[in-house]
């Protein structure tokens, strides 16, 4: 056996810090394409009607089936061969485009559904009463139901966020430089040699990451329902 | 774009014979890992000091690390510790290098599935309500028995549809097993993509098997859901 050095482990630390920001524009690019869909796909879910919400049904039984890595790879080499039909060549375009295409689909229908539990467990009387009392159909939204639907959302989101952490690991597969790319590169520069102490190094920054996260999130939600707290505690 | 499709008539079927691996490593990952996990939930509902520090610090260390990070972190640890314990400890002369890569592959999943399961159980047991096991000890039954007869069968109800999920999700998981060499699904097709440069079909068939071994997972779970829940049933009529 290789002998094991303990101090190397801080070594990986401090080489990999500055590619967790890469992690994190991956996730937060994610968040914000995969959004986009999720709330097309709540709301079609949400509205009842019968085309939109077979597709969106469909959508999300079907991406719910298939292993992040293989939609990687779809989109890796798919989507530049569809686009070249069209004369658009984007062979060139950063890793990070494919990324963030992948999981945006993938986790499109986790977001959609996030929303759609936040959506149905705020009580429809709210939105009844702001509409009474003159709000229109997009103030009541926006102003009563939104935020009372977003602290419900939170401890989904986060759980949501930390898985998508841990799948976004698999980018390294084609070729993204994020904590576990240059985590390989490293082990690839130092051949193979400090295996295990990169592995360790690696495993602690994101296990660090998830429980940062998760903390944001438990602080937040206990923050945001204060008011609902005391509302309950004076009726 | 042209698709190769006597390329891809050729690759499911090649693949298909990669099913039976993929749902050899779930199933015998979830018997190892289902009693284990049953276990370590208990530990931690009866609040036993030190098994259940333990079984928190594993659970969050498990679910807080990427799987790809456990498979190759095990994989590169665990052969040469392997050999180092049989040969140098116990003196035995087994050839660890050559053994079925898929012991490892059941290793890593097994590891990683009783985190996931031992929250799953911990939550389906709470469920069940407290008056249950102090009903079933008034009747005079111990705790072996009525863990056996009156909370485990509610709660298995009560974990079903996230039991569905899990495995799912294991059976997704499973196609990185290509990692560690084993010859499932997606190494089949991943071998038959780089002969010929054919990658997007080789994938969007992966993709097209995985969604019909999750189907027919599915279907199986919402039948056995429909047969355990028949007291439910019996009891609103």
């Amino acid at each position: 056996m290789h002998p094991f050095h303990p101090s190397y482990v801080f070594t990986v630390l401090v080489q990999l810090f500055p590619y967790i920001g890469v992690t994190l524009l991956m996730m937060l690019g994610t968040v914000i394409f995969g959004g986009a869909i999720g709330i097309l796909l709540a709301k079609a879910k949400i509205k009842r009607r019968i085309v939109p919400r077979a597709i969106a049904e469909v959508y999300t039984y079907l991406t719910r089936c298939v292993p992040s890595i293989i939609m990687l790879f779809i989109v890796y080499y798919g989507v530049p061969a569809l686009l070249l039909q069209f004369g658009i060549n984007i062979n060139n375009f950063s890793k990070g485009v494919f990324v963030i295409t992948a999981f945006s689909i993938l986790f499109a229908s986790n977001l959609g559904e996030v929303f759609r539990a936040a959506y149905l467990a705020v009580d429809p009387g709210q939105r009844e009463a702001a509409v009474c009392s003159g709000l229109s159909e997009f103030q009541a939204f926006y102003r009563i139901i939104l935020p009372q639907a977003a602290v419900h959302a939170l401890p989904n989101f986060s759980n949501m966020l930390v898985n998508l952490m841990k799948e976004g690991a698999l980018a390294y597969s084609i070729g993204l430089i994020d904590v576990m790319g240059e985590g390989n590169l490293l082990i690839g520069r130092n051949q193979g040699s400090y295996t295990l102490e990169t592995y360790l190094g690696m495993a602690i920054i994101y296990w660090a990451l998830t429980f940062v996260i998760e903390l944001i999130f438990g602080r937040l939600e206990k923050n945001l329902s204060k008011g609902k707290k005391h509302a309950t505690s004076v009726a | 774009m042209k698709l190769n499709t006597e390329f891809m008539r050729e690759t499911f079927i090649a693949s298909l014979g990669g099913v039976p691996k993929t749902m050899l490593i779930t199933i015998l990952t979830l018997l190892v890992s289902i009693p284990i996990a049953f276990a370590m939930a208990l530990s931690k509902l009866e609040n036993k000091k030190v098994s259940s520090k333990f079984v928190t610090a594993y659970v969050s260390f498990i679910r807080g690390t990427p799987i790809v990070l456990q498979i190759l972190f095990i994989y590169s640890l665990l052969p040469s510790t392997l050999n180092h314990l049989i040969k140098d400890v116990f003196g035995l002369s087994v050839n660890v290098f050559k053994m079925n890569k898929i012991v490892y592959a059941i290793i890593v999943f097994s590891l990683n599935n009783i985190a996931v399961l031992t929250e799953l159980f911990r939550s389906a047991l709470g469920t069940v309500g407290h008056g249950q096991m102090e009903a079933a000890m008034t009747v005079g039954l111990t705790k072996r028995q009525a863990y056996r007869r009156i909370i485990i069968p509610q709660a298995l109800v009560a974990a079903l549809p996230n039991l569905c999920n899990t495995v799912i999700g294991l059976i997704k998981n499973t196609s990185l097993a290509f990692l560690m060499a084993v010859q499932e699904i997606t190494a089949i097709s991943k071998m038959k993509a780089a002969a010929g440069y054919y990658y997007i079909e080789a994938y969007l068939m992966i993709a097209l098997i995985y969604i019909i071994v999750c189907t027919v997972v599915q279907l199986l779970f919402a039948l056995i859901e429909h047969q355990l829940s028949a007291y439910k049933k019996r009891l609103a009529v």
